[in-house]
Order: structure tokens, then C-alpha cells, then sequence
């Protein structure tokens, strides 16, 4: 695996490869979408824990009876699977990361952000295994490095960022990075030793140490960002004045209210969600920004 | 051969139970042998099916990661793998791109992704699907990963298989454990059987070991077997063989006592005549006592021929009181002995007219009873008187050291018979004996063979025989004295 290129804004290539990937999922869907049309159509991007079926389950039930139809909850490997549906308007809503709502931010339309130990703020986090001796990220150089998607800010684009303002690049920095696609899966390759570093999202890995504590303690902390704004709920700017958006809208912000819902924000250790300004996003925008400097 | 050779030295009732015990344990090694050879195919089979699934299992979940060189997604199958394939216990496995180098392993840690493969891998493996490395309890299976006819990578695995040693060496101990007991019981049972098919040859034996020490004893009817067989017929024989023996002995002291009383008699009349020789000489005295009594030179000349006559007979008396004294017989042998055998045979010489040639260098007393050496040497001159011509000359010799003693008696005759001199001097006396000649001489030969003593026989140069004993002290032979 390679580090693809990240393009500073939506270039006609990153366009087409979206599109191109949008058909592939409308060919797969397109039955059911037909068969369905007034189904919800959510997408779940790993930025959570979106292995956890009972948790699906309950989020899928609460989010049906709040808005007063069915929803289907969708699933994908990667982010970009995720936001090319969303951009592309096969997806009504969609959980995804601050990386891409930045980057197709002309196309989506903030929905709501969750709030977690009372700020809709997260880090990202450099890992390693937790018996390694090292102080600082700089003697991370020529580590085999995991990553968690390259559509990822914390799996990524912060690590990008970190090393483009110090002048390097993924591929001279660390001798060798992979994708994992999934935040959990970057603590199981640290933690195992077939990455000897990792960049993570630190929400993951702080609920995940009250979760598996016996996977998540075989790894530490080398570095933590700065506090960036959390993965925030985006539907397509088609829809921002539908009244399905409104509903989902009001359906995540009265979270915490509802006995029901509270048991999905336990799972998921969030306090609910708030409505914040896209201007939560800038600091990613920012480091989108450098990467591009750096070229 | 000499192993050979100790083993028969074994009392059969010990090496039939071990030759038992030995057989089981061939039969026992050769069956354990193809048991363990039977359950190692097994277990091969077994393990072969078990990596040929694994492998196929984890080739399918691997392959489009391995074409993709997705480090993660293979780790990730073989990490899920670990849990999925328990029972195949794999201890390591390793999966290598198209171009040979590591994508990923099972235990990173120990095989970093994108390194070169450990170059022990190129030869661990043979020709089966599994090879077993013994030493290290692990099993090494390969498979080539192929996409459309081109190797896209391969994939190695370790396992475990410790468990089928284990259970190989379970068995092992089992068969073990079930022959050494069965073996144990088979080598107990046929010594038993053993100890009571051979008991009557026990009892046989120790009564011929009281036999051979002179106290042959039948064999109890309450010794005999319950059943009648083979041992009831042999311990029949041995009764026969005891009853007949006693018998012949019987007859042989009833003989002996015969030649006995015989020789007795010989001696008895010929003291009659050495009685009766001077005794006409003293009635004569008597008679001229009575007429002439009153003369003083003849008073004193019958009265000292009468004293004269009567010492004679006084002397003969005592010889043969002396020669059938029982409790002179247990005394040891002295020069006096052979003084009284002097005297016993002086009638029988005079009888005959012969002469005696008394050649004795010996003096004082030999560790020896006397009686029985006496007895010998009177039977031997008497043989040597009949022997000899009338008018002949024999002799006696006798010298001793300290623990030797030698009586030689020579006479004139024309030599002892052959079956006569064997009873003396051949091994076994018995035939002469049992023909009933010979009894003198036979005694003759019990003295000398109860006290371990020797006789020779030889050819005068001037005419006759000389017979020769030679008897040991009983203070060095403990045998003598034992007998």
C-alpha cells in the first residue's frame, strides 16, 4: 500500500474517482433503493464502534421511531466508499469524519456533532507498543507506521500534517505504512507488533481502553494532537432543507433526553450531540492546507 | 556360549518362567511396534487433513490481500485464523508476497513484515504435506499461493504436535504397562507350574542325597503325587531300587558275619591246638610230680615246666580276648595291636610250618581305630598263610610317619586271582562280591575305604605277592573321621 496523493480541494481526478466508486454502490443497492424509496438511508463510517451490533441495533430502532419511518443503517469498508455515496446523494445522512466534510464541504450539509466529555472535540493519537521505549514522535522514523483510512483526520491526516510542517513525507519518515481501515484495527496491529507505530483517533482508543483494556494497555500514548473538531453527522446540501434532515437533526440533538437513545450514547461513551458552526472543522481545514503546501 | 551355557545352569523351574517372560516381551515389543507404527499413520493422515484445511481455509482469506499486498488484511486473517483453527495449534504462521518477502506473520514480533523470510523456511520442509521435525515437537506445512497460473505468494504455517507424541507416548506407556503386568503374570503362572511338575523331582532327589550319605530311605506314601502319572512310576522304581539295595546290604553283613565267625573258627581251633600242645607236656609234669614229688631237682624242673606251659596258653587267651574286645576296637591303632595279631596267628603258622617275617619300625600310637586296621591285617596274613606253600615264609612290614601309616604282607604264593586283587583295588569292588568270594578281602577294602586310604598289590622278583596299605591319620583326613 502507498500514501495516495492528497489533493487540496476537489480535483477533477479525486471527482471522478468518487463517481466512479458511487456507481459501484448504486449498482449494488439499486434494487433495494427502488423497492424502498422512502427508507432513510444512514452511512456509518468506522470512525466509532460500528462493529457493535446491539449497538446498531438500538441506534437503527431509536432513529426509525424519531423520525416516523424505516432507516437503513449502511456500512462500508472504507471512508471514501461512505462519502462518495453521501456526496452523491444515495445516502440521506451519514456519520462521517471531519476530513471529508472538509474536503466536499460545498457538497454536505452539517447535521450535528457529537459531544464528547462536554466539547465536540477529539485528538488524534501516535501509538506505539506499550513496552517501547520512546519519548517523542521524531524517534518514530523508519517505523513500519499503521494507519487508519486514508479519508481519516485522526487515522491520518494529522500525522500527514505533523510531518508535512516539518518538511517530511509519510514515505521518507516511516520506512514502510499500511491502511488498516478501522481505528480499532490500528490499536491490534500496534499492540501485535506488525506496525511499531500507529495513528489512531483518541476517542477510539479512550473508550476502547474501557472496552478491551487488555488489548488497548499493550499500547501508550507517544503524542496527542491538538483537540479538532469530532466526526461530525453531514447529510448531501440537496437535502438541507428537507424535513427528513430537520428530523434526523432533532432526532441526535434531543439524544440525551430520551431514556431510550441514552443507552446508544452509553455505548458509545458521548454525552449527545450539539449543533455546531462548520467552523469547528477550520483547524482540519488548515491541515489540509499545509499537506497541500508541503505539495 | 558361555551365556549359553549360564543359562542352563538355571534350575528349569526359573528358566521356563523367563523364557516365558522373554517370549512375551518379543511378542509385546512386535505388537507395540505395529501399534505405534499404525497410530503414527493415523495421526499423519489426520494431521495432513487437518493442514491441508487450514491451508486451503486461510489460502481463500488471504489471497485477495496477498495480490493486493494488504499487510493488514493478511494479518488480520491470520490473526482471526489462530481462534478459527484451535485444534490445528498452529504455533507460527507466515505469509510471503510474489517476491518472497515477508507480508505478514502470526507473531510480527518475531518475523517483522517486509523483512526477508528466516532461511531455515527454504529446507524445513519435505515431500508430504506435513513434515514432522521430531527434536522440536512442531510440524512445518507449505502452500503456494497461485492467481490465474501465476504464484502470487506463499504461504507457511508451524504447528504444534506435541499432543500427538503425547498421545503416541500414552499409548506407548500403556502397551508397556499392560505387557510388563501380562508378562509378569505369564513368568508367576509358569513357575508355579513349574515348581509342581518338578516337586517329585525334588523329593527324589533329596532321598538319592540321603541315599549317597548312606541313609537310603523309601519314599513315603504320603510324599507321592495325588495323581498316578509319570512321577508316582518313578518314585515306585526308586522304592524298588531302595528295598533291593537293602537287601544286597543285608546279605553282605549276614556274609561278612558268616566269614567272620569262619575265620573265628579257623583261629579258634588252631588256639585249640596251641592250647592242647603244651597240655600233654603238663600232665606229664603232673604225673611226675605225683611219683617223684618228693625230689627236690624234679619238683623244680616239673613245677617250672608247668608254669612255662600254662604262661603259653596264658598268652594265647589274651590275644584272643584282646582281638574281640569291643572296647579295644574304638582305641587307636598301636604297635601292640599288631603283637596281638602275632600271637593269633602263631598256631596257624605252626600248623602249616611256615614262617613269618616280623618286620615292624613302629612304635607307639596312630590316629586310627585300632580294631578294624586289626581285623584287616590278621584277614591278609591268613590269606597269605592259605597262599603260601607248606612250609613257606611270609612276611609283615609295617612303617609310619606322622600321618602316614604302611602295613605291607608278603607271601609265597603263585599270585592273587585277578577278580580277588580287583576287590581290593579296582573302584568298584562289588562284582568279585556279589559272586561271594572274597569276603576277607572285601572287609579288608571297607577299612581301607572308610578311613580313605589306598591299597596296592605287587609281583614279588623271588615268587609271591606283596599287598600294600596305606592309611592316612585321622587327625589330618577330616573325611576319615567324618566316616
Amino acid at each position: 500500500m502507498h500514501v495516495r496523493p492528497i489533493a487540496p480541494s476537489v480535483s477533477r481526478r479525486k471527482m471522478l474517482g468518487l463517481l466512479a466508486g458511487a456507481a459501484a454502490s448504486m449498482s449494488l443497492t439499486d434494487r433495494t433503493a427502488s423497492a424502498q424509496d422512502d427508507t432513510f438511508k444512514f452511512g456509518l463510517t468506522p470512525v466509532f464502534l460500528s462493529n457493535d451490533l446491539e449497538l446498531l441495533g438500538h441506534l437503527r430502532s431509536y432513529l426509525a421511531e424519531r423520525m416516523g419511518g424505516p432507516v437503513e443503517l449502511v456500512t462500508r469498508r472504507t471512508y471514501q466508499e461512505i462519502t462518495a455515496m453521501l456526496v452523491s446523494g444515495q445516502l440521506q445522512g451519514a456519520w462521517i469524519c471531519g476530513y471529508p466534510f472538509v474536503q466536499y464541504r460545498p457538497d454536505l450539509e452539517l447535521v450535528a456533532t457529537p459531544s464528547w466529555h462536554g466539547k465536540p472535540l477529539y485528538q488524534s493519537y501516535l501509538i506505539v507498543a506499550a513496552d517501547r521505549d520512546v519519548e517523542d514522535w521524531h524517534a518514530l522514523r523508519g517505523d513500519i507506521h499503521a494507519f487508519s483510512d486514508p479519508d481519516s483526520n485522526s487515522g491520518f491526516l494529522v500525522t500527514r500534517a505533523l510531518l508535512a510542517e516539518n518538511r517530511l513525507s509519510p514515505s521518507a519518515f516511516f520506512s514502510r505504512t499500511f491502511y488498516t481501515y478501522g481505528h480499532r484495527n490500528v490499536i491490534r496491529a500496534v499492540a501485535s507488533g506488525l506496525a511499531q507505530s500507529g495513528s489512531v483517533d483518541g476517542y477510539v482508543w479512550e473508550v476502547m481502553r474501557e472496552i478491551e483494556p487488555d488489548l488497548v494497555n499493550r499500547t501508550r500514548i507517544v503524542r496527542r494532537s491538538e483537540w479538532l473538531g469530532f466526526p461530525p453527522v453531514a447529510a448531501p446540501k440537496s437535502l438541507a432543507d428537507d424535513v427528513r434532515i430537520t428530523r434526523l437533526r432533532e432526532a441526535l440533538l434531543s439524544m440525551s433526553d430520551d431514556p431510550k437513545s441514552m443507552k446508544v450514547l452509553q455505548l458509545l461513551r458521548l454525552d449527545g450531540f450539539v449543533a455546531a458552526e462548520a467552523s469547528l472543522f477550520d483547524t482540519i481545514a488548515a491541515k489540509v492546507e499545509a499537506v497541500r503546501q508541503f505539495g | 556360549m558361555k551365556l549359553l551355557r549360564r543359562i542352563r545352569a538355571i534350575p528349569v523351574s526359573y528358566r521356563v518362567p523367563f523364557l516365558v517372560a522373554l517370549l512375551m516381551v518379543v511378542i509385546s515389543a512386535a505388537i507395540s511396534e505395529r501399534v505405534l507404527d499404525r497410530l503414527s499413520r493415523t495421526q499423519e493422515s489426520f494431521l495432513n487433513g487437518l493442514a491441508s484445511t487450514y491451508l486451503d481455509g486461510l489460502s481463500a482469506a488471504v489471497l485477495p490481500a496477498v495480490l493486493r499486498e494488504d499487510v493488514w488484511e493478511v494479518f488480520d486473517a491470520l490473526d482471526r485464523s489462530a481462534t478459527s483453527y484451535a485444534a490445528m495449534s498452529p504455533i507460527e504462521t507466515v505469509v510471503t508476497g510474489a517476491d518472497g518477502r515477508v507480508l505478514a506473520a502470526s507473531d510480527p514480533n518475531r518475523i517483522p513484515s517486509y523483512s526477508a523470510p528466516p532461511p531455515a523456511y527454504a529446507d524445513r520442509y519435505g515431500a508430504g504435506v506435513v513434515t514432522i521435525d521430531e527434536d522440536e515437537l512442531t510440524g512445518f506445512a507449505r502452500r503456494e499461493l497461485v492467481y490465474q497460473g501465476q504464484p502470487a505468494g506463499t504461504i507457511h504455517a508451524a504447528f504444534d504436535v506435541s499432543d500427538l507424541f503425547a498421545e503416541r507416548r500414552e499409548i506407548l506407556v500403556t502397551l508397556l504397562v499392560t505387557n510388563t503386568v501380562l508378562a509378569a503374570l505369564f513368568a508367576l503362572g509358569g513357575f508355579l507350574l513349574v515348581r509342581r511338575m518338578i516337586r517329585p523331582m525334588r523329593i527324589l532327589e533329596d532321598h538319592m542325597r540321603a541315599a549317597a550319605n548312606g541313609a537310603a530311605e523309601p519314599i513315603l506314601s504320603a510324599e507321592f503325587p495325588s495323581r498316578e502319572g509319570e512321577a508316582a512310576s518313578l518314585f515306585r522304581g526308586y522304592n524298588a531300587l531302595v528295598r533291593a539295595e537293602r537287601q544286597r546290604a543285608d546279605l553282605a553283613m549276614q556274609l561278612a558275619e558268616e566269614e567272620k565267625l569262619a575265620s573265628l573258627g579257623r583261629l579258634a581251633s588252631g588256639m585249640a591246638h596251641e592250647i592242647n600242645n603244651p597240655l600233654g607236656g603238663l600232665f606229664n609234669a603232673i604225673d611226675t610230680l605225683k611219683t617223684h614229688g618228693g625230689t627236690t631237682g624234679v619238683r623244680d624242673t616239673s613245677i617250672s615246666l608247668i608254669e612255662r606251659g600254662l604262661q603259653g596258653i596264658r598268652e594265647v587267651v589274651e590275644a584272643a580276648l584282646a582281638t574281640y574286645r569291643p572296647q579295644r576296637s574304638a582305641k587307636p591303632l598301636s604297635a601292640a595291636d599288631l603283637e596281638d595279631v602275632r600271637l593269633l596267628l602263631r598256631p596257624e603258622l605252626r600248623r602249616r610250618r611256615q614262617r613269618l617275617s616280623w618286620a615292624v619300625q613302629w612304635k607307639g600310637e596312630f590316629a586310627i581305630k585300632g580294631g578294624p586296621v586289626r581285623q584287616a591285617v590278621l584277614n591278609l596274613l591268613l590269606n597269605a598263610s592259605a597262599a603260601s606253600p607248606e612250609g613257606g615264609e611270609l612276611g609283615l612290614a609295617a612303617s609310619g610317619t606322622g600321618d602316614l601309616l604302611t602295613v605291607s604282607v608278603r607271601d609265597g604264593g603263585p599270585g592273587i586271582p585277578k577278580d580277588l586283587a580287583g576287590i581290593l583295588v579296582d573302584p568298584d569292588p562289588g562284582p568279585a562280591v556279589r559272586a561271594g568270594r572274597g569276603l576277607g578281602l572285601w572287609m579288608v577294602r571297607r577299612m581301607v575305604d572308610e578311613v580313605g586310604g589306598t591299597v596296592t598289590i605287587a609281583k614279588n622278583p623271588e615268587g609271591g605277592s606283596t599287598v600294600t596299605l596305606l592309611l592316612p591319620s585321622a587327625r589330618e583326613e577330616g573325611k576319615a573321621d567324618a566316616a
